[in-house]
């Protein structure tokens, strides 16, 4: 009868406590692995929501803000899925397929906003620096730097001149390759985190001449338009269209990136 | 002759009073008056001026009526009457005149000879002034009597004349079709009507039912206790187009009522009485319909806005057919409600089949109890190349506003097997070859990353962390390092001696190392070995000789022949000597710190002399 007791205990402890430990430990990679079956499923809110679960668990990956992106897009919510897009832009800024989603989330939004036309040669040099991810450069950097040191360090002892003159050269070269990621990657750092950018999420949005609701209203925006931030004055900021225009808008309008 | 005298008196008494008469009328004053209907008229307006004598007229000569214009007229009327034998007669002559300018005028006096005699007319003074710009001919067509007709209040005659809207719902769906009908009352005797204003359906559709007999049907009818001959002059099929309180707005017509005037005159009672037309304006009371939006709730994808209640059929007509023949793809939607707002329902098609726009074939009827009958698409459609290909099936969904609900309902799906088609029926302009572009159906956004998520903890990213710098750093640390050392090693070695000398000593614990650890566990045998092996290993290395080749004789020579000393050679022997002994028998008279000690030594001596 004891026995039994304690059984029927321990079962009791085991159903309450393994669903919690189950939910405390939720594995973030099982997280995204969950929002992908249901996002197949076409559950896209509840998909979003596991995404968002692995990002409020501190993770984040250009995968994680691409897929939430894309689940929002399937629920007809441009503004996250734009800001989402962005976010994994950032972390790759090569990818294709982010850039092709963002792409048509802007054509859904009502703001149509023609972007300053810019040189050729400007638009290849930034193509070229985005080409590979902050990761993949900095990685690249490392690889190269030590590679080229060690090939120097052989030429050093090497005592054949077969050996010592190739591993020179090409210690120089990979030293030279080295330089240029660490470049290209705080290049692309700079290009990408200088100016802090924001979406709008309030439906219309009046962009004001001053910090205040009695100033005059310039023009109006509408969710979904990505703006620059300029400026921080108390619950407005200073934001800048990608066609050169400048208002004021209140913080809580829009969402930085 | 009193006869005589008799005759002749009363001829004179008559004679007498005849001429008394006579007298008496001639001394009677004659007078013409002229007088005017108004004294003040507008431009444009008529007016009359009579001019009455009370006698009879021998000759009449007008004014002269500057300034106006005559627009009827002479008119000439006259009266006789007799009373007491005393007969006065009266006549006027009257015009009918037109202010043409503003301004004041006189109508100078008329000349009128009366009884002989010629009699003038007062002066009448006319003011005319501006006229109302109301042309009076619109009123004229409108109601034809209506320049006699007054305008009467409605309210009066609201019990005996009034229009009602009347629909069969007031509480429907958006798309949920109703009528409503006009329908008037009355129980008096109308002489004309007129159509004001048709309502507009603002937020409606209408489809009105057609009237196929001109004349209005009369019907009798109680309404309220009262009744009425009743004529539905419109019914209308109404359908919301959106939703919440919308109001059909009034029918308003005017009518021209007759109505029979109380008379004092007992003949024109006789002859039907006279009587009065008046005119009144009707209006109906606007009703209002509460219009509710279809349900969100179960609504089906796909669902076009049809309300009512429907079936549907499809049909292909033929099921195998060449590449480029036609086929006839038709669906058709029988029910009520409202067919005549429609769309054509999408059709999927494998992208290899052309699909033409639909011809549409209505047969609707509208009766008061809605608008029903069938709706006819029909596809023409060619498929391009061979194959097998299903016709998928069509999915047509409906909102029935009886139940509430919404319905889908699908249509059967058709295999077609197309075969190959004849050379040169391809009539497309599609490129020579048979070749074209692959066809972009749709847009969408890229599918979702499967793959590894390549999770990193927020401010985790490698880019920017410390590892990063610290491996960026590791290379050229590495590298200095690497060349001071080599630049150390460069300066220690340039003196060959010294080198050697701090090389012996490395060199010898090197070969004697296995025999040092002997020493120390104590195994003396294993110790002697060692040490024999090792002195051997360090000459076979240092004079390059093989281990198999080599015995004491070649060592002592190679020895010599690189100038060691005599005496090192000697120890060297002595002590390999020992080493073998010790293999087989206890050595007594050395102790093995002292046999290595030697070894040692012999080691670095040979290092620093060779």
């Amino acid at each position: 009868m004891h026995n039994r007791l304690n059984h029927f205990f321990y079962s009791f402890i085991l159903l309450v406590i393994s669903p919690l430990f189950l939910c405390a430990k939720g594995n973030p990679e099982a997280l995204f692995a969950k929002g992908n079956s249901q996002y197949a499923k076409a559950q896209y809110k509840e998909a979003a929501q596991s995404y968002q679960e692995v990002l409020n668990d501190g993770y984040k990956s250009a995968e994680v803000y691409f897929n939430l992106g894309n689940a929002y897009y399937k629920m007809g919510e441009m503004a996250p899925a734009i800001l989402y897009y962005e976010k994994a832009y950032k972390v790759t800024p090569g990818d294709q397929e982010i850039s092709l989603n963002l792409q048509l989330a802007n054509l859904k939004i009502a703001d149509k906003i023609e972007s300053v036309p810019e040189f050729f040669l400007t638009k290849w040099w930034k193509s070229f620096f985005l080409f590979f991810s902050a990761q993949a450069l900095s990685g690249f950097a490392v690889a190269f730097l030590l590679l080229g040191f060690a090939l120097l360090i052989v030429y050093l002892f090497a005592i054949s001149i077969s050996i010592k003159k190739p591993a020179f050269y090409a210690g120089i070269i990979l030293l030279a390759l080295g330089l240029l990621s660490i470049f290209i990657v705080s290049t692309q750092n700079s290009y990408l985190n200088s100016s802090s950018q924001a979406i709008v999420f309030n439906g219309t949005v009046n962009v004001k001449s001053g910090p205040d609701d009695k100033s005059k209203t310039l023009f109006v925006i509408h969710e979904g338009t990505k703006v620059t931030i300029k400026q921080n004055d108390n619950n407005w900021i200073k934001v800048e269209l990608p066609n050169g225009n400048i208002g004021w808008v209140e913080v809580i309008a829009v969402k930085e990136i | 002759m009193k006869m005589k005298h008799y005759i002749l008196s009363v001829l004179l008494l008559w004679t007498s009073a005849l001429f008394a008469n006579g007298i008496k009328s001639g001394a009677q004053d004659v007078k013409v008056t002229a007088s005017v209907s108004k004294s003040v008229v507008g431009t444009g307006e008529a007016f009359e001026i009579s001019f009455s004598v009370n006698g009879n007229i021998e000759s009449f000569n007008p004014p002269a009526l500057n300034g106006f214009q005559v627009v009827g007229g002479p008119n000439q009327s006259s009266s006789y009457s007799s009373i007491n034998g005393n007969t006065t007669a009266s006549m006027s002559i009257s015009y009918d005149l037109v202010g043409v300018k503003e301004g004041e005028y006189i109508i100078g006096p008329a000349l009128v000879v009366v009884n002989g005699k010629q009699v003038k007319s007062n002066s009448v003074k006319i003011k005319v002034v501006k006229g109302k710009a109301v042309p009076q001919g619109n009123q004229r067509n409108a109601v034809p009597q209506g320049d006699k007709v007054a305008e009467g209040n409605s309210i009066d005659i609201s019990k005996r004349l009034f229009l009602r809207a009347v629909a069969n719902k007031t509480n429907v769906y958006i798309g949920e079709q109703f009528s409503v009908s006009y329908k008037l009352y009355t129980n008096i005797d109308l002489v004309d009507n007129a159509l004001d204003k048709l309502p507009d359906f603002n937020g409606f559709w209408s489809q009105e039912i057609k009237n196929n007999s001109q004349n209005v049907q009369w019907e009798i009818e109680t309404y309220n206790g009262e009744k009425y001959h009743v004529a539905t002059l419109k019914q209308i099929i109404l359908f919301p187009e959106r939703f919440g309180k919308l109001t059909l707005d009034p029918l308003a017509m005017t009518f021209v009522v007759r109505q029979a005037a109380p008379s004092n005159d007992p003949i024109e009672q006789f002859f039907g009485g006279s009587y009065k037309d008046t005119k009144y304006k009707i209006k109906s009371t606007p009703i209002t319909i509460n219009v509710k939006p279809l349900p969100e709730a179960g609504k089906p994808e796909g669902f076009n806005g049809a309300v009512g209640n429907f079936s549907i059929g499809a049909n292909l007509d033929k099921s195998s057919v060449k590449a480029n023949e036609a086929l006839n793809y038709t669906l058709k939607i029988t029910g009520s409600g409202n067919l005549k707002l429609l769309k054509a329902p999408e059709l999927t098609l494998p992208a290899d089949i052309e699909k033409y726009d639909p011809k549409v074939n209505d047969d609707i009827k509208e009766t008061m109890t809605g608008v029903s009958g069938s709706r006819e698409y029909s596809y023409l459609l060619i498929p391009r190349h061979e194959g097998n290909y299903t016709i998928e099936p069509l999915k047509f969904s409906y909102f029935n506003p009886a139940t509430g609900r919404y319905v889908s309902l699908t249509s059967g799906s058709f295999p077609v097997k197309v075969a190959k088609g004849d050379p040169g029926s391809n009539v497309t302009a599609y490129a020579t070859g048979g070749q074209q572009d692959v066809k972009t159906l749709a847009k969408d956004i890229a599918y979702i990353k499967t793959g590894n998520p390549g999770l990193t903890k927020d401010g985790e990213g490698f880019y920017g962390s410390a590892l990063y710098y610290m491996l960026l750093c590791t290379g050229p640390v590495l590298f200095l390092a690497a060349f001071g050392y080599r630049k150390w090693y460069r300066e220690n070695n340039r003196d060959v001696i010294k080198v050697k000398g701090r090389n012996a000593n490395k060199i010898a614990a090197k070969h004697l190392a296995s025999a040092q650890k002997q020493l120390i566990s104590g195994d003396k045998k294993a110790f002697y070995e060692n040490v024999y092996r090792g002195l051997y290993g360090y000459l076979s290395d240092k004079l390059n000789i093989s281990a198999a080749d080599l015995n004491k004789e070649n060592i002592g020579e190679q020895l010599k022949l690189r100038t060691v000393n005599e005496s090192i050679i000697d120890q060297l022997t002595d002590t390999l000597d020992l080493c073998e002994m010790a293999r087989y028998a206890p050595i007594s008279g050395i102790s093995e710190q002292e046999v290595f000690d030697k070894a040692k030594t012999i080691i670095n001596d040979i290092e620093d002399n060779a």
